[in-house]
Parts: C-alpha cells; sequence; structure tokens
C-alpha cells in the first residue's frame, strides 16, 4: 500500500508538469492532452484530467478561451499564462535537480 | 425494439436506450458523488459532462445511428474513466495518506443509508408491501409475512394495514428503484450486480425467480409460499364478496330509504333522515350512501385486481369517484349542521286536565299498533301489528313518560302534561309542541295511557315527546297494569313485584299514595 501510495504522489507530481509542458506548445483541446499523455503512457482516462485542468487554470497557471467545434458542442481551448510559465521554468529546473538526483542514487545498482 | 429516452446534456438533444440511460445515470452520480467534495466540483463535472456529450455527437450518425446504444455509453464511460480510476491521481495531495484509506473504506462497508420503502414486484403474494417493508426493516420477508398474518389472526387489523401500505408504497419498476428499495447505492457496480442477479433468476427458471425464501430453505420456502399465496388468494376473494355484498346492501337500503322518504313505505324510516325536509332527506340519503359506497367499491375494485390481474382502474373514472366522494361527504356534513339546526330551540307546553274522584284507580297501556284483536279457538290472540318496528315509523312516536305525585288529600286529582317539541327557531318548536295530540282517557274504570302518540303526515319527527304528571290525593290505591311499565318514571314496578314474592307474573301491582310518593303494597293486599 505504501508503495502505491508513493507511486501515485510520484505520478501525480510528473502528471502536472507534463501537462503544463503539453499545454506550453501551443491552445490545447483536453482530449487532444490526452492524446499526448496516452502516448507517454502516463494516464489513461480522462476523467482524471478536468480536476487537474481546473485546479491549476484556478492557481493562475492556465487559461482557457471557447471555440466552436464542428462535432458538437463547443470545446475549451488551454493555454498556458505567463505565470505558468515562470512556474514550469521552475519546474524545469526541479525536474532536472530530480533526474540527476535519482541517476546518481541508482547508480552501481545491478537490476537498473 | 428497444425504449429510448431523450436527455439532455449542455443543451444538446440525445436518443438514448433506457439501459444505457440507466447506467448512464449511475455513472454520472457516481462522478458527482466523488467530485462533489472538491471545491471546483461545478466545473469539472461541467467538463466532463461537455466532453460526454461531445463524445456522444461524434457518434451519432444521421440517418444510421441516431440512438447511443449500451455500447455507445460503456466506450464513453471507459474512455473517461471510473471513479476508482480517479483515485489514484486526484485528491491525494489534499489529505493524508491514512485519512483517504479510512474514508475509502468507510465508502465502501457502510451501506447505503437512504432505503425508500417500496414494493417489489418481483417478489409478490397480494402486492409486494411485505417484501418491500422486509427490505427496508431488514428482516428476512418471510418473518414480515408472519408477521402479517398474525395481525390479519388478530381483529384483522393486518388488513387495513396492509390495504393502506399498499396504497401508500410506491412500486419498485425500474431497476434504479430497486436498488433504493434494497438501499444500495445506485452505483455502476450494483447496476451491473442487479443486472447479473436478474440474469442468474431467469436463467434457474421461473419458478425459482420468484421464490421468496433463501436458497438453502428452497422446499420449505415453496411450500411456505404457496401457502401464503393460497392464504392471500382466499382472503382476496372473501373480502371481494365481503365488499361486493356490502354494495349492494347499499343500493338495496338507497332504494328502500327513498321509498320511504317519498312516503310509499312508511315503515322504512331511516332515523336521521327525520330530521330533514323530503327534498333534503333525499340528498342526503344519496349523499351518505354514495359516501359509504364508493370506499368499498375501490375495496372491490382493488379485490378484483388482486385476484384476476386486472388493469388498474382508469385514471378519469377514479378521480371523478373520488371527486363524487368528497362532495358527498361534504353534502353529508352540511345536511348534519342544517339537521341539528332543526333541533336548536326547545318549547315545552304545559297542560293540566281534571281527573275524575275515586279512592282506587287502575292505570294501563293501550298499544295503538294491535289494530285487530281476535279470540281464536285456542283462546290465545292473535295480533297484526301495524308497524312492527316502532322506531322506523314517522307516523307513531312513543317517547311518552308517566309520573305519580302526591297532592294534599282534599285537593283534587289532575293529570299535567308537558309537550315538548324541538325546532329551528323557538316559534316553531312551539307550534309543533301545540300540535301533539295525546290525553290520558277512561275506559270501564281503566285509566287508558295510549301506547304511542301520532304526528301529522307533515310534520317531521323534531323530538316530540310527552311526559304525564298524575297528581293523587294522600292515600289514594293506585293499581299500574303491566302493560304500563316501561313509561314509569321515579317508581320501580319491578321490585315492587319483587316484594310480592311468587306474584313475580302478576299483571299488575298495587301502590298506596304517600307524602313521599306512591310506595309499593302489593304485598300486603294479599
Amino acid at each position: 500500500m505504501i508503495a502505491d501510495n508513493t507511486q501515485t504522489q510520484m505520478r501525480k507530481g510528473i502528471l502536472e508538469y507534463c501537462i503544463l509542458s503539453i499545454i506550453s506548445k501551443g491552445e490545447i483541446y483536453a482530449s487532444d492532452i490526452i492524446t499526448e499523455l496516452k502516448k507517454a503512457e502516463l494516464l489513461v482516462v480522462e476523467g482524471t484530467l478536468y480536476p487537474l485542468l481546473t485546479r491549476l487554470k484556478n492557481n493562475g497557471l492556465l487559461s482557457y478561451s471557447w471555440k466552436e467545434s464542428t462535432s458538437g458542442p463547443p470545446r475549451k481551448y488551454y493555454q498556458i499564462t505567463a505565470e505558468g510559465e515562470q512556474v514550469l521554468k521552475k519546474l524545469d529546473i526541479t525536474w532536472k535537480e530530480l533526474v540527476y538526483a535519482v541517476e546518481v542514487s541508482l547508480a552501481g545498482r545491478s537490476n537498473s | 425494439m428497444n425504449k429510448t429516452i431523450i436527455i439532455n446534456i449542455n443543451s444538446i438533444v440525445f436518443h438514448i436506450e433506457e439501459d444505457a440511460y440507466e447506467v448512464l445515470r449511475s455513472y454520472m452520480i457516481e462522478i458527482k458523488k466523488h467530485f462533489g467534495r472538491t471545491p471546483d466540483s461545478g466545473e469539472i463535472l461541467q467538463d466532463i459532462e461537455n466532453r460526454i456529450a461531445e463524445m456522444f455527437a461524434e457518434r451519432i450518425e444521421l440517418g444510421k445511428k441516431e440512438v447511443i446504444s449500451m455500447i455507445d455509453v460503456e466506450e464513453v464511460i471507459a474512455q473517461m474513466g471510473r471513479v476508482s480510476d480517479f483515485e489514484d491521481v486526484d485528491e491525494l495531495s489534499d489529505e493524508t495518506y491514512d485519512d483517504h484509506q479510512a474514508r475509502s473504506k468507510e465508502e465502501k462497508h457502510a451501506p447505503y443509508g437512504h432505503k425508500k420503502i417500496m414494493r417489489d414486484p418481483d417478489d409478490t403474494i397480494i402486492g409486494g408491501v411485505c417484501s418491500g417493508l422486509g427490505y427496508y426493516l431488514g428482516m428476512d420477508v418471510k418473518w414480515v409475512r408472519i408477521l402479517f398474518v398474525l395481525f390479519f389472526l388478530f381483529g384483522g387489523s393486518g388488513i387495513l394495514l396492509y390495504v393502506v401500505l399498499w396504497a401508500l408504497m410506491p412500486v419498485a419498476s425500474s431497476r434504479a428503484d430497486k436498488m433504493a428499495m434494497r438501499g444500495e447505492e445506485p452505483t455502476l457496480q450494483n447496476f451491473k450486480k442487479s443486472f447479473e442477479d436478474d440474469l442468474e433468476n431467469y436463467g434457474q427458471g421461473f419458478t425459482q425467480a420468484k421464490g421468496f425464501v433463501s436458497r438453502n430453505s428452497r422446499v420449505i420456502g415453496d411450500v411456505i409460499s404457496a401457502v401464503f399465496r393460497f392464504i392471500g388468494k382466499l382472503f382476496a376473494l372473501f373480502m371481494l364478496i365481503i365488499s361486493g355484498l356490502t354494495i349492494m346492501g347499499l343500493i338495496f337500503m338507497l332504494v328502500a330509504f327513498s321509498l320511504g322518504v317519498l312516503g310509499y313505505q312508511n315503515e322504512i324510516i331511516f332515523p336521521p333522515l327525520e330530521a330533514l325536509s323530503k327534498d333534503q332527506a333525499l340528498i342526503a340519503l344519496l349523499a351518505g350512501i354514495l359516501g359509504v359506497m364508493i370506499p368499498f367499491m375501490a375495496l372491490f375494485h382493488l379485490f378484483v385486481r388482486i385476484l384476476f390481474k386486472t388493469r388498474p382502474m382508469n385514471t378519469y373514472l377514479s378521480l371523478s369517484l373520488w371527486a363524487i366522494w368528497v362532495v358527498s361527504v361534504i353534502v353529508l356534513i352540511v345536511y348534519i349542521i342544517i339537521g341539528n339546526q332543526n333541533f336548536k330551540e326547545t318549547s315545552t307546553i304545559k297542560v293540566e286536565k281534571p281527573m275524575p274522584l275515586k279512592s282506587t284507580y287502575y292505570f294501563t297501556e293501550k298499544d295503538l299498533r294491535i289494530i285487530d284483536a281476535a279470540t281464536l279457538e285456542n283462546g290465545q290472540k292473535e295480533y297484526r301489528l301495524r308497524g312492527n318496528m316502532e322506531n322506523f315509523s314517522r307516523a307513531i312516536r312513543n317517547d311518552i313518560s308517566v309520573r305519580f305525585e302526591p297532592l294534599d288529600s282534599l285537593q283534587k286529582p289532575f293529570v299535567q302534561y308537558h309537550y315538548t317539541a324541538r325546532g329551528k327557531t323557538y316559534q316553531q318548536a312551539a307550534e309543533r309542541a301545540a300540535k301533539i295530540d295525546y290525553e290520558m282517557s277512561e275506559e270501564k274504570d281503566k285509566m287508558i295511557f295510549d301506547s304511542h302518540f301520532k304526528l301529522e303526515a307533515s310534520d317531521p319527527y323534531r323530538g316530540q315527546e310527552v311526559a304525564a304528571v298524575v297528581f293523587l290525593p294522600l292515600g289514594t290505591v293506585v293499581e299500574i297494569g303491566e302493560p304500563l311499565r316501561a313509561k314509569l318514571r321515579g317508581i320501580s314496578y319491578r321490585s315492587c313485584l319483587q316484594e310480592a314474592d311468587g306474584e313475580r307474573k302478576a299483571s299488575k301491582t298495587v301502590w298506596v299514595m304517600q307524602k313521599s310518593g306512591l310506595i309499593c303494597a302489593t304485598s300486603n293486599e294479599q
């Protein structure tokens, strides 16, 4: 159970980082984010995404605009804010530090 | 062929199959419950609904596929993810590990709090009331049934309870209703479970599908079930006959009393109706009979439905019956008030008439109802009665009382009559009292009180009564004949008979007027 929890927390932090990264590439629709995340094998179901997007938006890292769709109701397109860009830069640094830390920690382990 | 339901998600209309709708609905409930705890739930749910609408829209092809099917819903749900899929990612940062574990555990094991009282259409003997109650009370259905049968046996109170519950408890017709009845949370898992249970039941064949006892006591259960079903049917049949007979009786009463009120049949009079005028009495009678008959008709219909599994009553018919019943009850209440108005004022007229002076009097009663008394060969008398139900006869009344009071030995005897009647006004009451024609008469040394006094045909009953007070000088000997017995007030004919031991069958008693009133003298007289 503890392992599960640790995994979940690791994945959760990384998930937010990845979402911010994907959105920073340009205006994007939620289900396209899912497609990208699926490609990266990070997320499987869409339902998980919406609470995260909402939280990021409410923290001022994202904003969205409505766009007409050909195949249904209007869609929410997300884009990153200036604040989001700053946070993303900090996260980039943190990520590099983490990768370094993990590499150093794992060095010498036979099965890695 | 499938039934479809029209739903509206984010102002887009979809046609969806019934089963698919139930699954979708429970999914949305699940989602709402899951996100309901977070502060942004409104927005998140909006996003999810929006996305579902969009995915549905993608699946619709005009002319080819216009209805959302179960498969569509399942695929959309798979893509959106189950609540169990969300739990890993979401929320963890907000709470500690332990909290989360504790809560999810609680959610899994605590029973769903809101059970609904509903009738179970899959498990019925009569109406599924017992099985519904069983779920609600968390008792095995058979115990509830046994309790009800016990109630039936004790004064039949169970019948009323059952009928009332039947009327009040809605039937659990949809799968969601049935789950609410069992107290299961309407989640997707439970829906699936319920669906699989159904399939399993069908697989087992219809005999088992309707059995109500757990599988380990199947045989006993079947026997008990059959017995209950038989008792239920028998009871329903019994009630059907009872209510049917009641309705027939009421119709007969309506006809008979109507004739009575209209004056065709003098003897058939329903006492309360006498308080009203003829027209009012007819309406009141109709209202009263309908007021009683309609509930019995409803009962009759109910048991016909149970026994023969017929369709429920047409809505218009049942509504109009309801309306008629309400009107009847109101009319009845109005007439009770009007009737009471007619008895509001009381008037008593006092008249004194002298009596012939004698030292011994013989008082008795003449039964006016005997119109022909012929002595037959065997010495017995044959009575032909004009009205054998005195209280039911309007024309003659017997509210007559007789009392005896002492006078100074020098004064002359007399009779004082108190004629009393009631009416809407004092004037009316007094006029009615004056109309009462009743006096003692003298016939062959006997003082005769008639058994009844007559009311004029035009005069309705308004509490008319006569009290006769006979004032006699001290020392007067009074013999009272047996027939007068019932009219006597203030003295006990019976105790006087008992004093004269062995003369209980005497046709008269003897009394002497003293200062305190009449004193029994029968025993001294031997």
